[in-house]
């Protein structure tokens, strides 16, 4: 996993309880915490973070990712300003990502392994998004696309259709745009 | 101060080190904030390394893809394609065009090469696009014509100089850039592109596509020397006309496709000018080069205006003129519906050439023969009807000048048996299957003496028998065999006559009359040659008499007289044949020293029912007595005839009455016993 989003995680954590929150959660992973966003990283200690942290807060992990990937988004648009301008909504920032924020992604990190999406629209006119990844991390998709729908002041209602976490061989994600 | 001073200041500079634990603390925490701002200051500016190598290294793929592409052809549309095709993909342009510069380099054109991310999106402007065309100066391309050097426009809907925008905004084309194809210092293309967003210059983009331009120019410049090669092999280098090469390859084509499809016809033309040989000879090649050219414009001319006629009354063939030799022209009509029209074709060339040209300020008028020939079922090649419609030039030439002959199965024949007659008479030179049979001459005084014998020849025709003259002279004539034929003749008779003379012992000395064809009257050597003769078979000059017709004598008056003259000198008498029926012009007949007039044999058959024929006669006896002349009637059939032509004052006759043309020991038997 890309050290940079190690450092989310750790502004995420430190924004939101301080410092030593965050020294704590590498504390008790056992993790190395040094962490470059220019570096690759076991994805073991991502998981083991974010283990320590439900540990720590009495949650399950995925609640977790969720909560990690949409205090992240700010921390993104702040960063990577340049992917949000052009999008007036999050539908179509999240249908940017696998041709534009990828490719992006992987001009910095040669190899960078970008999960793809797979996009359709269903009975409902929900948004369906297919994922599959070895990391099996939904649900940090999950909270990034709350995330991009705060960042568009707009609300969703997101649903697990199919999950890997589940036994299912893909995970589904239906978003449902809120008026 | 000095450096050691200064240093010394320093060291009082750094605190006291403070032990109290919330100080340290916030120092530490200090330098860990300053640490993590130097960690993220050094990843932003190696990040934004990063993807500027990324983006170098992209381009220069980009770059690598298009080398490849250019270098693996030499055709400058597929290497276009493969330039408008990565660029587009790499930059994530919407739109690509290649343009290639037109009417000598004042515009640019669309050339049918484009790439779309999204084709349907764009279809519009890419249809407006794929084959418009700009004058310098005009719209995007016709800017980097002017300016020979990359142009971007941030916003292509408010460019006053767009003549696409309308179709640009309906597709949501928004930006644009264009750079030059260069071959050279020429602009020779441009490639334009299109995006839905802003497109930013910057001089590591500037510079690789001026480097794809070079690459493309090289294409270009490959492409165009390869088609000048191709070009030039299939042209005629003067009149820039197709050459023989591409002319057989298109009707060998043609003739293919005839084959296949029982409907189609098609037709060749050969066209051949008459008398070109003397516009060279007497104006020089130059001006003979300055006529050809002149003259394959103007057939050039005449067949688009035909071919133009013909579409517009629905007709659709379609014709390759083309230069084959020096003055020889070939036309290839394929697909053809209408053979009056082709005729129609020939009578046009012929008009088209009627209009003098103009060689040096002088007017040179040039006419052609043509021979035409259409596909038929017999014909298994093209090559054939060639042939035929050589044949028909040949004798449409034969008819004079500015004749059209259409191939026809009995001009085949015709053809077929001159030829073999043609090769038989070679044949019959080489072995030498000719006799020469002799009619006697008589003095009408004393019509029983025989005064002389006119040689005539025969061809004793292995399969055939014996021949007249009149089945094989006219083909010896066109094929210039005459020439051998009628030296033997000379020779033969003059050796038959010496022999007659020595068997006779000098008793009687009839003389012997050898008829001269034209070709060979007209030969510069004549006269040598006959002195030749008279010295190897040793016959008495006097005894031989040369005939010559009307036509040979009045070709060139002037050298006539003066081989008269030459040969009279040394006793060889000379006759007029045929007198009457060609010019027989006072005039002439006054400057040439002929001994005698023979009375063509018309005359003397009709001289007893008509009495115009009679006077004719009579005109001419007399005219010969006034000028010294001998006049020998031919074809004397009946004791009338011979009366009459005795009355009139003839000096000597030749005919039935007198004697068939026998062989050399009949005819030496009329006289030897006497």
């Amino acid at each position: 996993m890309k050290g940079v989003v190690f450092n989310l995680l750790e502004q995420a954590v430190t924004d939101a309880h301080g410092d030593d929150t965050w020294i704590d959660l590498l504390e008790e992973a056992d993790v190395g915490g040094a962490y470059t966003s220019l570096g690759s990283y076991p994805d073991s200690e991502m998981i083991a973070l974010v283990g320590a942290a439900a540990n720590k807060l009495d949650l399950q992990a995925a609640d977790v990712l969720r909560w990690f990937g949409r205090a992240a988004m700010p921390l993104l648009a702040e960063r990577y300003h340049p992917f949000f301008v052009g999008h007036v909504s999050a539908r179509s920032f999240v249908l940017s990502v696998n041709d534009i924020i990828h490719p992006e992604v992987r001009k910095l990190y040669s190899g960078a392994g970008c999960p793809h999406f797979h996009f359709s629209q269903d009975a409902d006119q929900r948004l369906v998004i297919g994922y599959q990844s070895p990391r099996q991390m939904c649900h940090l998709a999950h909270g990034f696309v709350e995330g991009a729908a705060d960042h568009y002041r707009e609300s969703v209602a997101i649903e697990h259709l199919s999950c890997m976490l589940e036994g299912d061989a893909l995970c589904r994600l239906a978003v449902r745009w809120l008026p | 101060m000095s450096v050691g001073g200064a240093l010394a200041s320093l060291r009082h500079f750094a605190p006291p080190l403070s032990d109290d634990p919330v100080a340290l603390l916030a120092r530490a925490e200090r330098r860990v904030a300053r640490e993590r701002a130097a960690r993220l200051e050094a990843e932003a500016i190696a990040e934004q390394g990063l993807r500027r190598l990324y983006d170098s290294q992209q381009r220069l793929l980009l770059l690598q893809r298009i080398t490849d592409g250019a270098n693996q052809t030499t055709d400058t549309h597929t290497a276009l394609r493969v330039a408008v095709t990565e660029i587009c993909r790499q930059m994530d342009w919407a739109f690509g065009n290649a343009l290639l510069v037109t009417n000598g380099g004042s515009a640019v054109a669309g050339c049918g090469v484009w790439y779309a991310s999204d084709p349907e999106a764009v279809f519009s402007f890419a249809e407006a696009s794929r084959s418009v065309q700009f004058d310098a100066g005009v719209g995007l391309p016709g800017r980097i014509l002017t300016d020979v050097r990359p142009h971007w426009v941030d916003n292509v809907t408010l460019d006053p100089n767009f003549p696409r925008r309308d179709v640009a905004v309906r597709c949501g084309l928004a930006a644009a850039c264009a750079f030059p194809v260069m071959v050279g210092d020429d602009v020779a293309g441009v490639l334009e592109f299109f995006a839905r967003r802003l497109i930013i210059p910057d001089d590591d983009l500037l510079g690789i596509l001026g480097q794809i331009g070079t690459q493309l120019g090289r294409v270009i410049e490959r492409d165009r020397a390869r088609r000048g090669l191709i070009h030039d092999a299939l042209h005629d280098a003067m009149t820039r006309l197709p050459n023989r090469t591409l002319f057989m390859q298109r009707a060998t084509n043609a003739f293919a496709r005839i084959m296949a499809d029982d409907q189609r016809c098609m037709a060749v033309i050969v066209v051949d000018l008459d008398g070109f040989k003397a516009v060279n000879d007497s104006f020089g090649h130059q001006a003979g080069d300055a006529l050809l050219i002149d003259v394959a414009r103007r057939m050039e001319a005449s067949i688009a205006a035909a071919e133009a006629a013909a579409i517009r009354h629905g007709a659709s063939w379609r014709a390759t003129l083309a230069r084959v030799g020096g003055d020889e022209f070939n036309i290839l009509l394929d697909d053809i519906d209408d053979s009056d029209a082709i005729r129609r074709l020939a009578s046009t060339i012929h008009q088209c050439l009627t209009a003098p040209s103009v060689l040096g300020g002088t007017h040179v008028r040039c006419q052609a023969s043509i021979g035409i020939a259409f596909s038929d079922d017999h014909y298994s090649d093209v090559e054939q009807m060639l042939r035929d419609a050589d044949l028909a030039m040949y004798r449409a030439k034969s008819q004079g000048r500015g004749r059209t002959v259409t191939f026809t199965e009995q001009l085949g024949v015709e053809v077929r048996l001159r030829t073999h007659v043609e090769q038989e008479l070679r044949q019959a030179i080489a072995e030498r299957q000719f006799v020469l049979h002799y009619q006697p001459i008589v003095s009408m005084d004393a019509p029983d003496e025989v005064c002389g014998f006119e040689a005539l020849i025969r061809w004793n025709h292995p399969t055939r028998g014996l021949l007249l003259p009149i089945e094989f002279i006219t083909i010896a004539e066109e094929t210039g065999l005459i020439l051998f034929i009628g030296d033997w003749v000379l020779r033969e008779a003059c050796a038959q006559a010496a022999a007659w003379h020595l068997r006779t012992g000098g008793m009687s000395m009839p003389f012997v009359s050898i008829n001269i064809s034209p070709q060979q009257f007209l030969q510069p050597e004549f006269v040598e040659r006959v002195h030749v003769v008279l010295m190897e078979t040793g016959i008495a000059p006097a005894s031989v008499r040369l005939e010559v017709t009307e036509g040979a004598a009045i070709m060139d008056p002037v050298r006539t007289a003066s081989i008269l003259e030459e040969i009279r000198r040394w006793g060889v008498k000379t006759s007029l044949d045929d007198f009457g029926t060609g010019f027989s012009s006072l005039s002439y007949l006054q400057s040439m020293p002929f001994d005698a007039l023979k009375i063509d044999r018309s005359f003397v058959a009709a001289m007893s029912a008509d009495g115009k024929s009679r006077g004719i006669v009579q005109a001419i006896l007399d005219l010969a007595k006034t000028m010294d002349m001998t006049v020998i009637a031919e074809g004397i059939e009946t004791i009338e005839q011979e009366e009459l032509l005795q009355r009139m004052g003839c000096t000597m006759g030749q005919g039935f009455r007198y004697g068939r043309a026998e062989n050399d020991a009949d005819a030496f038997r009329r006289f030897g016993v006497c």
